[in-house]
């Protein structure tokens, strides 16, 4: 086993980085281990990383709402025009 | 360990120094300097009586107040200083092995009764206990500056000078919360230290480059494999929050060192810092 890790540069990487990432990911299952994600907050849109979906939706909506205003808009001006 | 160990620990401790001394002594005596220059000129600036109005205000400020509690404002002063530290210990550590291979001393170090267990670790320590004692020597010779000046100018504006050696004080207290600060901060980012040492024994060329591709390919690995982001979380746990890295008093200082963050950081910085020590038996 030993020969095998210490055969080249790579193999060690490769194990020294497996070693790592078990005891981090074994570490952060056992204790549930959640990111403090930073709640970016300001007064024009709620931004939470750790809900980046619910961010795109609440951007889809209020972006289609924009549309549809600026199509009455559009009606609007024809009917004023015609 | 015996006296032999102590001074084979000490003569690579001091070969470190000696190698690295622009980046532990001319980087932060290069900001003292830019630091005296732009308080000069700001001084300038001003007229004597506003000089001296402001020198009254800060020793009624400082007059009688315990050292410790004023601390913290010098703290704030040593900001460019703990910034200067982190960008010079990060190339000193991504270099540090690599060079050593790139200019082949690392054939005549292997050839003297040291290990490679007491080279890497010398190189922990060098970063860990003796870079913040030249940042914070030179700190201390800035802060005699600039009290020796405030001190004639309260002299010769009939100032009671009384406040301006409380502020001294309080000025030395914060020289050993920066030490500490330091010191706690370096232990507290041993896995980073860790990565950049297994990265600059492993890479043939642009060991910052491995470091960092590796360390984004292993994030995007993890998500892809395990279908989690217990990597990512965790350097954001070390990494978002200044203020792990300030301490302002000595009761935190053990909360500081014995927690169980702290403690699994060391472990998995020894397990990076085990690869960089195995890492250097190959040699190009």
């Amino acid at each position: 086993m030993k020969n095998i890790i210490l055969r080249n540069r790579y193999t060690l990487l490769l194990t020294t980085l497996t070693a790592y990432m078990a005891v981090l990911v074994a570490e952060g299952a056992i204790t549930g281990r959640e990111a403090r994600i930073v709640d970016f907050e300001n007064p024009f849109f709620d931004l939470s990383v750790n809900n980046f979906e619910q961010f795109r939706e609440s951007r889809n909506d209020a972006g289609d709402d924009r549309r549809a205003e600026r199509q009455g808009d559009r009606r609007i001006d024809e009917d004023d025009d015609g | 360990m015996d006296k032999f160990a102590l001074l084979q620990f000490y003569a690579l401790a001091k070969r470190e120094v000696l190698e690295h001394r622009n980046l532990f002594v001319g980087a932060p005596a290069m900001v003292a300097l830019l630091i005296l220059v732009a308080s000069i000129w700001v001084a300038l600036q001003l007229e004597q009586a506003e000089l001296a109005a402001a020198l009254e205000y800060l020793a009624i400020l400082f007059d009688g107040l315990s050292p410790f509690d004023m601390a913290p404002f010098f703290m704030l002063l040593a900001i460019p200083f703990f910034a200067t530290l982190y960008v010079c210990s990060v190339i000193y550590l991504i270099n540090t092995l690599y060079q050593d291979r790139k200019e082949m001393s690392v054939l005549f170090w292997q050839s003297m009764p040291v290990s490679n267990l007491q080279t890497v670790l010398s190189k922990v320590f060098t970063i860990v206990v003796v870079a913040p004692i030249f940042y914070v020597l030179i700190i201390f010779a800035l802060y005699l500056i600039a009290m020796i000046w405030l001190t004639l100018l309260g002299i010769s504006n009939d100032i009671n000078l009384v406040g301006i050696g409380w502020m001294f004080l309080a000025a030395l207290t914060s020289l050993l919360f920066i030490y500490i600060s330091a010191f706690v901060t370096s232990l507290w980012l041993l896995p980073s230290m860790g990565w950049l040492l297994l990265f600059s024994a492993f890479a043939k060329k642009t060991p910052l480059l491995w470091a960092a591709g590796v360390f984004i390919l292993v994030g995007f690995l993890e998500d892809f494999v395990f279908g989690t982001q217990y990597l990512a979380n965790w350097v954001e746990s070390r990494a978002a929050n200044p203020n792990q890295y300030f301490i302002f008093d000595f009761q935190s200082v053990f909360e500081k060192l014995f927690n169980y963050d702290m403690l699994f950081g060391l472990l998995v910085g020894s397990i990076l810092l085990a690869g960089a020590v195995y890492m250097r038996r190959f040699i190009d």
